[in-house]
């Protein structure tokens, strides 16, 4: 009845194997290949993603504050920077943001660099032509030479046009980050309720979210694993891909038994269909002030605005 | 006992996976009302098989099971007093905790089950809470699943199943990938759970500890049949069974010079040294 093998062991698992080359350094190294950098990427969403957690569990101003109210004022100051046209206003608000940070156990610092890391790259990419006076016209501030025997240069019209997106651009993401940052992902997921999100998509986000990290770890382990049996460098760039695609199916066959085991768990604790969720802790005070506090800097920043003409 | 006086009762299930991989052939079992069952065999047999089988997560592709007295069908299940009603019975504590785990944080997983059951909002909270105190991971109520440990996530998954407060309950492989403390709570918890009248039924293949889990077992062969339906005692001390269902082995080793035969898998009714 027993199937345990009775084969014997080989004779070459009997002896000792000598090593392939003598340990120690010879000075050659090699560079990480395409698989490593892509696998490591990876394991770095779940490093940023647990220091996003680590954020969002200190106590500081945003915080305290309930997720959906937080959401709901956010929203708001979003449309406001939106509806601002001056560049006052604009960087106004932006330094209110770096209060905010600064009151929410955020490095400041740290807060500017992931705000401005992108703002140049994108918006200051796509708006720097038209701060040129050959899209929008005007006087001349900057010249920079001729082309065809017409100035070329930059206007003030397109510089103002320029700053003003950029800041808006830059408000609009510093309000953003603040969110997310201040936010424990399941909880923003879960206040997406209050904006109308149907709540089957919220559950599968969450659950997509939470998976995120089993199989990212999986990835990590699988390649771990293959590195841990690595003697020599492979620098063929097909087998990389061959792996690469290999663990995508293995990683496709995981996902999809873990899938069938996750719903048979719901089954088995009454699942018929219908998502249910706790129901949300209700606003307090100190929600009822900061969302207080945010119509009063909107109205104040949409009236300032109209004032500048 | 008979299937009539049974809580549950399997008679002659079979069942395949993809109509190709046998995982039952002809099993039948009883359990009665307030039992602790343990079902033990090697790795593959069928005893996770026949849990799922017993929560109505499968369907026998021949044969029957009853459980409280009604048949346990795929369109009895359809049925919604009918789901509600068996779901809220029997719960089952999955091998895999991270299957188990779904939820974005503990505390909504906790609540997931009472919630399907229709209970109201304010008594979800205080189970819930109630559940977290008893076992210890109130401090953990808002954290996500990937900031548990194994031993967290275990103690969270069968949080989510009490909760429920089922008759029955269910465990596949317990104290699998479990530290030796949790495992030492974990089976606590079961002969407590056992004491308050609980009917428990634990899938396993570690012999050492089956007597705290269990007062009796039935015993898989490899051939995915129930080959012997015993006391947990008698079914230790048949070494002949134990070794025919690969359960246990002989291996020899010395100490001292002196050669030594152990049935490993067994150690602490090891008398043959």
């Amino acid at each position: 009845m027993s199937r345990t093998t009775t084969a014997p062991t080989p004779d070459w698992l009997l002896r000792g194997e000598v090593g392939l080359c003598p340990c120690g350094c010879a000075g050659r190294r090699s560079r990480r290949g395409f698989v490593e950098k892509t696998l490591t990427g990876g394991a770095d969403v779940v490093r940023q993603a647990l220091f996003s957690d680590d954020i969002a569990s200190r106590r500081g101003l945003l915080q305290r504050i309930e997720p959906r109210v937080k959401l709901l004022t956010m929203l708001g100051l979003l449309l406001a920077a939106a509806f601002v046209r001056h560049v006052p206003v604009l960087l106004a608000l932006y330094g209110a943001t770096l209060v905010l940070a600064a009151c929410s156990a955020l490095r400041v610092s740290f807060f500017v660099r992931r705000v401005w890391l992108f703002v140049p790259l994108f918006t200051g990419l796509v708006v720097a032509p038209a701060a040129l006076n050959l899209v929008t016209h005007g006087q001349i501030v900057v010249p920079l030479g001729t082309w065809f025997g017409h100035p070329v240069g930059l206007t003030r019209q397109g510089l103002e046009a320029a700053a003003v997106i950029v800041s808006r651009v830059a408000l609009s993401i510093s309000l953003v980050v603040l969110l997310t940052l201040t936010t424990p992902w399941n909880r923003l997921l879960a206040s997406l309720r209050v904006v109308f999100v149907p709540r089957v998509f919220v559950q599968v986000l969450g659950m997509t979210y939470r998976y995120l990290f089993h199989l990212v770890t999986g990835v990590g382990d699988m390649y771990t694993a293959r590195t841990a049996r690595t003697v020599r460098r492979d620098r063929d760039v097909g087998r990389g891909r061959a792996f690469v695609a290999a663990t995508a199916g293995a990683l496709f066959g995981k996902a999809h038994a873990l899938s069938e085991e996750v719903h048979l768990a719901m089954v088995a604790r009454g699942y018929v269909g219908a998502p249910q969720v706790l129901r949300p802790p209700r606003p307090r005070a100190a929600d009822a002030l900061w969302a207080a506090a945010c119509v009063a800097v909107i109205i104040a920043a949409l009236g300032v605005d109209r004032v500048f003409g | 006992m008979s299937s009539a006086d049974a809580l549950l009762a399997v008679e002659d299930a079979s069942y395949a996976y993809l109509e190709r991989f046998p995982a039952l052939d002809g099993v039948s079992l009883q359990v009665a009302r307030g039992e602790k069952l343990a079902l033990i065999g090697a790795n593959g047999c069928g005893k996770s098989t026949l849990l799922k089988l017993l929560d109505g997560l499968l369907f026998p592709d021949a044969g029957r099971y009853d459980a409280f007295g009604e048949a346990v069908t795929e369109d009895n299940l359809e049925d919604e007093q009918y789901n509600a009603g068996f779901r809220s019975r029997i719960g089952f504590v999955f091998q895999n905790s991270d299957a188990q785990v779904f939820s974005p944080n503990v505390r909504e997983e906790i609540a997931f089950g009472p919630l399907n059951m229709g209970m109201a909002t304010e008594q979800v909270e205080q189970r819930v809470d109630d559940t977290m105190a008893m076992l210890d991971i109130t401090a953990l109520a808002d954290r996500a699943p990937h900031q548990l440990s194994g031993g967290e996530k275990k103690r969270v998954a069968i949080a989510s199943v009490l909760v429920m407060n089922p008759e029955v309950l269910l465990f596949d492989e317990p104290t699998a990938a479990l530290d030796p403390r949790t495992q030492h709570w974990l089976r606590d918890l079961i002969a407590q759970l056992h004491g308050v009248g609980k009917t428990i039924v634990v899938a396993t293949h570690d012999l050492e500890h089956l007597e705290l889990v269990a007062d009796r077992c039935a015993v898989f062969s490899e051939e995915h049949r129930i080959v012997a339906d015993d006391t947990t005692d008698r079914v230790l001390a048949d070494r002949t069974l134990l070794r025919a269902v690969n359960l246990v082995h002989e291996h020899a080793h010395s100490h001292g010079g002196v050669v030594h035969v152990h049935e490993h898998g067994l150690h602490h009714h090891d008398r043959n040294s």
